[in-house]
């Protein structure tokens, strides 16, 4: 793009937006993390219907739309189903070294989360296995698992 | 789809893609409802009702930035609402359009969609109150990450090739070098494409449209409206949606490869115009393609191609100007820019090249049923219209 493309801005008034919030993790969310707190255990919700084992942990099935019934411990261990690497950072700036996300599908659950991946035990790849890293001191959030790493 | 009345499109309005800082929203609405009115013959007063889209209005700082365009649209003192679907928005608020005419409790509906990106100073501090605070924000996200893996998912799964999505990012940009109102018409090679810095593999900063401010508007009109005014109508012949669940991580087909909620929108909309074969059928598309290898998933939900075999399609050139299906003739989001909601110039371009408007863009077939897509959402949402002559 040539630079006579963009044309000078006008006046502008200039400002910036600062509020905090208090995001509710919901229902099924809240007894997640506080099973992950406690106890260290990945917990799914399972459809009295089509059976499936919903994780991230949900108080409905949405394709059943009916309540969710029973809560069933799933595995720290899971299979990558897809993954991606960055060399940006979340505020936008470029890093030197990339790091990873991607989405685990948990053993025993029909979902799974998303989550850093870190190739300490070989490389991160599609239907590549890996294990949730948890953290000592836990405060029920997401960031209690530190990350997934390769197995 | 019932209807009490059919629909045409009257007129579209349009304007240049660009950074336009000098501007506010009201009055790019107000650019584009005057062309589009100018251009039917037709005046404020003969309008019924407005429609208004734009996807995320935390890029302009703004709550609620319909709000703004009221006066610049030319709705005041008439009926008006706004539609947010993402960046289906731009397809979905057409759709919507349509139907308030199709009801038969209006006759003639202005229609715009609009985007301001630029008033913010980091747009992907922005995207980041897009993703869920409990699961997904703490984690961590930014839109290359969110590209790379829809996009290596989608390549795993149907062995797109990098070189694939590349053909379609220099056909889209030299497409653009025809279209008055694209910000990035530009002659470059597979090899630039290539060459140019990865945002997260596979996916490389020329598979990327450029952030954009503009908007879009379209006139939709009862057949018997449209019929006094113009002696070659123009109908629209279908509309579908899909969407699906925001936990993209547990949903029931958890591969990111295969749009489900986008075969289900091009399903709708071709029963209601009674499309059984869209590779013959349609003459001219115009996909949602914020990114190569979307315009590519979009190609095959719209039945464009074989699934799985747009990349195949795009080496072969069936989708340039000249070929057997030309998709994003105007250049697309990736050459004209993508002010995400005003993507609804995907609709206003397949208007233009079924009226025989579309200039240096219209391509060398003949076109008498033309298809626009819009995508959105965490992985969420698609709206897919169909536009044509009888």
């Amino acid at each position: 793009m040539s630079k006579t493309d963009i044309r000078e801005p006008g006046v502008t008034i200039d400002g910036r937006i600062d509020v905090e919030y208090h995001w509710s993790a919901g229902v099924a969310g809240s007894r997640f993390f506080t099973e992950l707190r406690d106890s260290g255990k990945i917990m799914g919700a399972k459809c009295p219907e089509c059976k499936r084992v919903l994780v991230p942990p949900r108080i409905f099935c949405e394709e059943c739309f009916v309540d969710t019934d029973e809560w069933v411990e799933v595995s720290h261990q899971g299979e990558i189903l897809t993954f991606a690497e960055s060399y940006f950072g979340l505020q936008g700036q470029r890093l030197e070294e990339p790091w990873y996300i991607g989405i685990v599908k948990l053993d025993g659950a029909d979902g799974g989360l998303f989550h850093r991946l870190v190739p300490e035990g070989g490389e991160i790849k599609i239907g590549g296995r890996v294990e949730a890293v948890l953290e000592d001191d836990r405060k029920g959030h997401i960031l209690d698992i530190k990350h997934f790493t390769t197995v | 789809m019932k209807q009490k009345q059919r629909v045409g499109i009257a007129s579209v309005g349009m304007m240049p893609f660009n950074r336009i800082l000098e501007e506010t929203s009201e009055e790019m609405a107000y650019r584009v409802a005057k062309d589009a009115l100018d251009k039917a013959g037709l005046r404020r007063d003969d309008i019924d009702a407005w429609v208004v889209g734009s996807a995320v209005d935390a890029f302009s700082g703004v709550n609620e930035s319909d709000k703004f365009l009221v006066a610049g649209a030319g709705g005041s003192g008439k009926p008006w609402f706004r539609n947010a679907t993402s960046g289906s928005t731009a397809v979905s608020t057409p759709d919507l359009a349509y139907s308030m005419v199709a009801s038969g409790q209006v006759d003639v509906v202005m229609c715009i969609c609009y985007e301001k990106m630029s008033d913010n100073e980091n747009s992907q501090k922005v995207f980041n109150y897009v993703y869920d605070p409990a699961w997904v924000r703490p984690v961590g996200l930014n839109v290359p990450l969110q590209c790379g893996i829809e996009a290596r998912a989608y390549l795993h799964r149907y062995g797109i090739e990098e070189e694939e999505m590349a053909m379609l990012s220099v056909q889209s940009l030299g497409n653009a070098l025809d279209n008055p109102y694209a910000q990035r018409g530009k002659a470059i090679t597979i090899q630039d494409v290539l060459d140019s810095p990865y945002i997260s593999w596979p996916v490389k900063v020329l598979d990327t449209s450029p952030v954009s401010d503009g908007a879009r508007a379209a006139i939709f009109i009862s057949e018997d409206k449209l019929k006094e005014i113009d002696d070659d109508p123009v109908y629209v012949k279908g509309i579908g949606r899909g969407a699906d669940s925001y936990w993209y991580m547990g949903r029931r087909n958890n591969d990111l490869g295969r749009l489900d909620y986008a075969y289900l929108g091009a399903k709708q909309a071709y029963e209601m115009a009674g499309i059984k074969n869209p590779q013959t059928e349609v003459h001219v598309a115009e996909v949602y393609d914020p990114f190569t290898y979307k315009a590519m998933q979009h190609m095959e939900a719209a039945g464009l191609c074989e699934e799985g075999g747009a990349g195949k399609f795009v080496r072969e050139g069936h989708a340039r100007r000249d070929g057997k299906l030309p998709v994003t003739p105007s250049g697309g989001l990736l050459g004209e820019g993508n002010p995400i909601g005003a993507g609804m110039s995907r609709m206003t371009w397949t208007w233009l090249q079924v009226k025989g408007l579309a200039g240096g863009c219209q391509v060398d077939r003949d076109v008498d049923t033309a298809i626009s897509t819009g995508w959105g959402g965490m992985y969420q949402y698609n709206a897919t219209m169909v536009v044509g002559r009888d």
